[in-house]
């Protein structure tokens, strides 16, 4: 296992240095299965249609803001999700399951994309790619394509951040050490570290140096 | 000179309740023998009781009744779990520890299911919950006599008292001396607080607000041959030490030693009856595809507030046209939750939540109804330590994506979270129905109304205006709260009369002599108690009726 400590889009740590994978050979066995299967090979495309993914993809990306790579593979872990019927189960009333909500509203997203710009929302620039998202969230429990947008949101980011925080290298960049079975944890207080953990340099508060 | 036992002692519960002694030592933990030599029943064997589901409800009457000598065998949709085995030190992982087929969410304010509020498998929710098990107050008991909202239960508190402390025994459950309700000490001392209980008690300090460290049920110390809870932070994906209590290791064991059946991966699919006695016979399941009929002398249901109303609701016959139990149009109404907003702080100094056990911390303080506030009833407070994706909903959830979500979401380890619960009241259009859509076994599936009351409002912006409070006084620059509902209770509750409820005080149906709900569903009020030892309590109460008149 490579233990350079890669973060997302090999974004500038905050915690340098920080590698939970480095910790992987404490990990049971079981739990290192699940967590290290997702640095392997993934599933080809099953469930989202080649129009679909064209659209998806540059819309998760936005949503993440991952522009370069190293990647989290989202999009496949969204669609290797759906492709098995791994849902929650629940729908509220006025959306169709998962799976069918994903299809309807990226299909709905285009048709924004083609009003407005006359070209697909793969076709637009960046630019205009966040404008088009950014009007679906202004909409609040307005309804958008008959669609009630906040749950669309919630749909999106929902699946959105439940990939993305699932994968280690988000991990390195958030400074979470991970699965801790069967050492568990011996530092817990304010202030307190493991001897494997990294400190934050502090260089950014995002309340307070927020541009 | 000899010690007299006291409830909750080891040895007192040992002798009622082996569960402890009987898991594994060393590193395993699963007695995979006790497993397969597990007695074991025939269809047509006629059992003195088959349990729907082997959660907190299902799992204790499972273990009363086979502890007393009765041939009983408990049905459960789920895997019997192997902690070893099935469940990781890992989010999304753990995804397949909760109810995950489909339903319909419905109403004003909806409720999301899922990993929240609903389990699968023995053990049920209690595999996955926090931990947390505070009893409810007296005065829960009496919320229609004494606040003018809500209802009174046909039983009341002093009556379930020898039950809780019978339960706290067992768990074990470790905690301060608690000066809440009916003041009452725990049998474990209270767990070392980690980063984010030093914040919400520096903070609570400032404002004069008691806190108490605990209740929760995970061992401090050895317990049997349960080992000491190692610090890991994943309560809610499993307990893979078997230091945090749920019924798979506190129930459970005991029960298979006295000859009970556990008969995993059934899914019941109705309740049946006699139409000329009126009484039940047993319960259709589905097995590996194929369709069974256990036969039993009692059916007990136990598959909590959603779908207990729908096994009922879709256990139709010339008797019961529109469910059993539904004389009266009962099954499935007064489904509660509780609100659960969620309130982070952002300190500089690291907080790093995610190490030591969620629970942490509680305070009690505003939990009965102040008469000089705008609403009835109150909230209790928590510590809640959400894990990366939980913390990234929250985030989310204040409208942040891209960059700014992700600039958040890298200061993770600056920031303390606690959560509230919310007595939301039971109203009668909060309820189970079934929706024209089926699942896999061609069974309709449960739709879920919801809405909320002003009560229930004016309660959620109090709990978060005191969470807000405290953060700010422990020195946080910054405060963001995501709204969300915790816990399930009600949809077949416990009346005095047919008319107003499914169950009696000893949770007998009342249509249905031989029929019991000992689960969620038959509270009638909830507190601003998380809900598992409530419901294990009045399990546990029912069996010790029911065995004194069967």
């Amino acid at each position: 296992m490579r233990g350079d400590g890669v973060t997302p889009g090999g974004r500038q740590p905050r915690f340098p240095g920080f590698d939970v994978l480095a910790q992987s050979g404490h990990w049971d066995q079981v739990t290192a299965g699940v967590v290290l299967s997702r640095l392997g090979p993934r599933e080809p495309m099953r469930f989202f249609s080649p129009a679909e993914e064209a659209i998806a993809r540059p819309l998760l990306d936005l949503l993440l803001d991952q522009r370069s790579e190293p990647r989290v593979p989202v999009l496949e872990m969204i669609d290797s999700r759906l492709a098995e019927g791994s849902t929650d189960g629940w729908r509220y009333e006025d959306l169709p399951e998962d799976g069918q909500a994903w299809r309807d509203t990226l299909t709905a997203l285009d048709d924004d994309a083609r009003d407005a710009h006359g070209s697909g929302f793969a076709g637009c620039s960046g630019d205009t790619r966040t404008a088009l998202i950014q009007a679906v969230q202004d909409l609040g429990t307005e309804k958008w394509h008959g669609l009630p947008a906040d749950r669309v949101w919630s749909l999106w980011t929902r699946y959105a951040c439940t990939a993305f925080y699932a994968h280690p290298w988000a991990w390195n960049e958030i400074g979470f050490s991970g699965p801790a079975y069967p050492r568990g944890y011996k530092n817990a207080g304010v202030g307190r570290r493991e001897p494997w953990e990294v400190a934050d340099r502090e260089d950014l508060d995002p309340v307070r140096d927020r541009s | 000179m000899k010690w007299p036992l006291r409830d909750g002692s080891a040895d007192s519960v040992r002798s009622r309740n082996a569960s402890a002694w009987l898991l594994p030592t060393g590193d395993v933990r699963t007695d995979h023998q006790a497993r397969e030599d597990m007695r074991r029943f025939a269809d047509s064997d006629e059992v003195d009781a088959v349990i729907v589901g082997a959660g907190a409800g299902g799992a204790t009457m499972l273990q009363r009744l086979a502890h007393a000598g009765w041939r009983v065998v408990a049905l459960d949709a789920g895997p019997f779990w192997d902690p070893d085995r099935d469940w990781v030190s890992d989010e999304a992982g753990s995804h397949q520890l909760y109810w995950t087929e489909p339903r319909v969410i419905a109403g004003d304010d909806p409720v999301p299911m899922g990993s929240n509020n609903s389990g699968r498998g023995v053990g049920g929710s209690m595999v996955h919950y926090a931990g947390y098990t505070p009893r409810f107050h007296p005065s829960d008991f009496t919320t229609h006599s004494r606040d003018g909202v809500g209802a009174d239960w046909p039983l009341d508190y002093t009556e379930l008292r020898p039950y809780y402390q019978a339960v706290e025994g067992e768990l074990p459950v470790a905690g301060e001396d608690w000066p809440w309700g009916d003041p009452h000490t725990y049998p474990h001392s209270a767990h070392p607080v980690g980063g984010n209980g030093e914040v919400f008690q520096r903070g609570a300090d400032k404002l004069g607000i008691t806190t108490k460290v605990g209740p929760v049920a995970i061992t401090n110390g050895r317990f049997g041959h349960r080992p000491h809870c190692i610090y890991r932070g994943f309560c809610l994906q499993g307990c893979k030490v078997n230091a945090k209590a749920s019924p798979l290791i506190t129930h459970v064991p005991d029960a298979l030693a006295h000859g009970a059946e556990i008969r995993a991966d059934c899914m019941v699919t109705s309740v049946e009856i006699d139409e000329r006695t009126g009484r039940a016979t047993g319960v259709r399941y589905v097995r590996g595809g194929v369709e069974h009929l256990q036969r039993a002398a009692h059916v007990v249901v136990a598959g909590y507030s959603i779908e207990t109303p729908r096994l009922l609701l879709n256990s139709t016959s010339g008797r019961f046209p529109d469910g059993l139990c539904n004389d009266f149009d009962q099954v499935g109404r007064y489904l509660m939750v509780q609100g659960a907003p969620q309130t982070a702080g952002r300190f500089d100094d690291e907080v790093r939540m995610y190490k030591a056990p969620p629970p942490e911390v509680s305070t009690e303080e505003f939990y009965e109804t102040d008469p000089t506030k705008p609403y009835r009833r109150g909230f209790s407070l928590q510590t809640v330590s959400p894990l990366p994706i939980t913390w990234a909903e929250h985030v989310a959830g204040q409208g942040h994506w891209g960059g700014a979500l992700r600039e958040y979401m890298r200061d993770y380890v600056h920031w303390s979270c606690l959560g509230a619960l919310c007595e939301f009241l039971p109203q009668a259009d909060n309820r189970v129905t079934l929706a024209d859509e089926t699942d896999r076994h061609g069974l309709r599936v449960a739709r879920f109304a919801y809405s909320q009351c002003d009560n229930d409002r004016r309660l959620v912006k109090a709990a978060q205006q005191v969470m807000e409070d405290i953060l700010h006084a422990a020195g946080a620059d910054e405060v963001i709260t995501f709204q969300r509902y915790a816990h399930l209770v009600g949809g077949a509750r416990m009346a005095a009369r047919a008319e107003d409820g499914v169950v009696d005080r000893d949770c007998r149906a009342f249509a249905v002599p031989n029929l019991l709900i000992t689960d969620g569903s038959v509270l009638p009020t909830q507190g601003s108690a998380n809900p598992a030892l409530t419901i294990m309590a009045v399990a546990a109460r029912a069996a010790d009726r029911l065995l004194a008149r069967p």
